[in-house]
């Protein structure tokens, strides 16, 4: 199969899922109805209404961890073809990357030392 | 028909997690469990909360369960038995389990109900835990390999698997997969008992149905990654290589969920402490170990 012909296999199967969702979902339409009551539809809070809106801004308090994630990650797009050519390139690849990583790593322990890693 | 074979062997695979699942927190086997819960399920009503954003709300099973079979697609199972040979494998596969995060957080966000709220945002800082421990030890694994194809990840342990050859790899990976699959104790988004279900809380009837199929043909599929990427996939003495993989697939499968009962739920904060201060400097140095092992013995 050609890469291209890979691909539509893909989508061919997303699209095919969907379908087997629906399918299943009328199947279950089919064996009944969902019957309208008051109060069936009040989300899971102990049968009241919460009292304030649930779509607000949160705090996240893993944003020290997250700033640092966006770098890591970002490294990683970097790694992938860095390590198909590992052994073809040998020792120059272990230094080039392990400068690479240890400026990360370094930024890693800063921010660690600044009380970037707990909840805040 | 590969196609097909796989999707037949998922469904296989997804009902014996269940079957397992239900003798891990149970206590006894029983095969015709799952089968009963689905039909309860598919007869149930399926209520809509009040003021859904509906989109996102019936989006959030589809999804989980279409990222978990794409995932699963590039996963060899015998030499001549994968559905998409990509140049890419290991990295398409990070991208399509990427998914398992956005529909959480739609599960989360789309019923509009407290719980599930809480729920899907603890995903996202779950998976900044996480995500790292998947993509490093993989890196090290296409580092032996010298490229991202499964197939080739496999050929590449014949003599000596990756667990022995990585053993700090394997367990990142382990562990971390166990995260992605929100199994216990990293069942922070669904977290029985303590947010009434979580993510899963405003979902009933059929809908549910489909959530818990994806969920449960997430761990299968991170099951048979473990087994490509570590314990060399097919290879092994004696039985027939579609034996091998089975018996693999299913140990991991078993152990993954064993360990889940013996330890009790992991506070989010500390989930992220240990993987960035423990789990990250280990992966670099899983890193470096495979790249200085890989230069000694070529």
């Amino acid at each position: 199969m050609s890469t291209l012909e890979q691909y539509a296999l893909l989508l061919g199967l997303t699209v095919g899922i969907v379908g087997f969702v629906l399918s299943l979902y009328a199947l279950a339409r089919a064996v009944g109805k969902t019957r309208k009551e008051a109060g069936k539809d009040v989300p899971a809070s102990s049968g009241q209404l919460s009292r304030d809106p649930v779509w607000v801004r949160y705090h996240a308090r893993y944003y020290g961890y997250a700033l640092l994630f966006l770098a890591f990650d970002m490294e990683m797009a970097y790694m992938y073809p860095w390590a198909v050519v590992y052994k073809e390139v040998g020792l120059v690849a272990l230094l080039d990357m392990g400068v690479f990583l240890a400026i990360l790593f370094l930024g890693l322990l800063y921010g660690w030392s600044q009380g970037a890693l707990r909840r805040q | 028909m590969t196609t097909v074979l796989l999707l037949m062997l998922l469904a296989v695979g997804a009902y014996l997690v269940a079957v397992i699942e239900d003798w891990v927190y149970r206590g006894h086997v029983q095969l015709s469990a799952p089968l009963i819960a689905g039909i309860a399920l598919l007869g149930r009503e399926s209520v809509v909360p009040r003021k859904p954003d509906r989109i996102f709300f019936e989006t959030g099973p589809v999804l989980l369960l279409i990222s978990a079979v794409l995932a699963a697609t590039v996963i060899p199972l015998t030499p001549g038995l994968i559905v998409t040979d990509l140049a890419t494998g290991a990295l398409f596969f990070n991208a399509a389990l990427v998914y398992v995060l956005v529909a959480l957080l739609m599960a989360g966000w789309g019923p509009d109900g407290a719980y599930a709220m809480i729920g899907g945002w603890r995903f996202l800082g779950q998976l900044i835990a996480y995500a790292m421990l998947i993509v490093m030890p993989i890196t090290a694994v296409a580092m032996r390999a010298e490229s991202l194809l499964t197939m080739q990840i496999v050929a590449s342990q014949s003599d000596i698997w990756n667990i022995l050859y990585q053993p700090v790899g394997f367990v990142l990976f382990f562990v971390a997969a166990m995260a992605l699959a929100f199994l216990p104790p990293f069942d922070l988004p669904t977290a029985k008992g303590e947010l009434a279900g979580g993510v899963e809380a405003e979902y009933t009837g059929a809908r549910l149905a489909i959530f818990r199929l994806g969920r449960l043909a997430l761990v299968i599929t991170l099951a048979a990654a473990t087994v490509t990427f570590y314990l060399g996939g097919w290879h092994g003495p004696w039985l027939p290589t579609w034996a091998w993989i089975a018996i693999k697939i299913l140990a991991v499968t078993s152990i993954m969920l064993l360990a889940g009962r013996y330890v009790p739920r992991i506070r989010e904060s500390d989930l992220l402490g240990w993987c960035w201060k423990l789990g990250i400097p280990l992966a670099l140095l899983n890193i470096f170990l495979v790249g200085v092992l890989a230069l000694v013995f070529p």
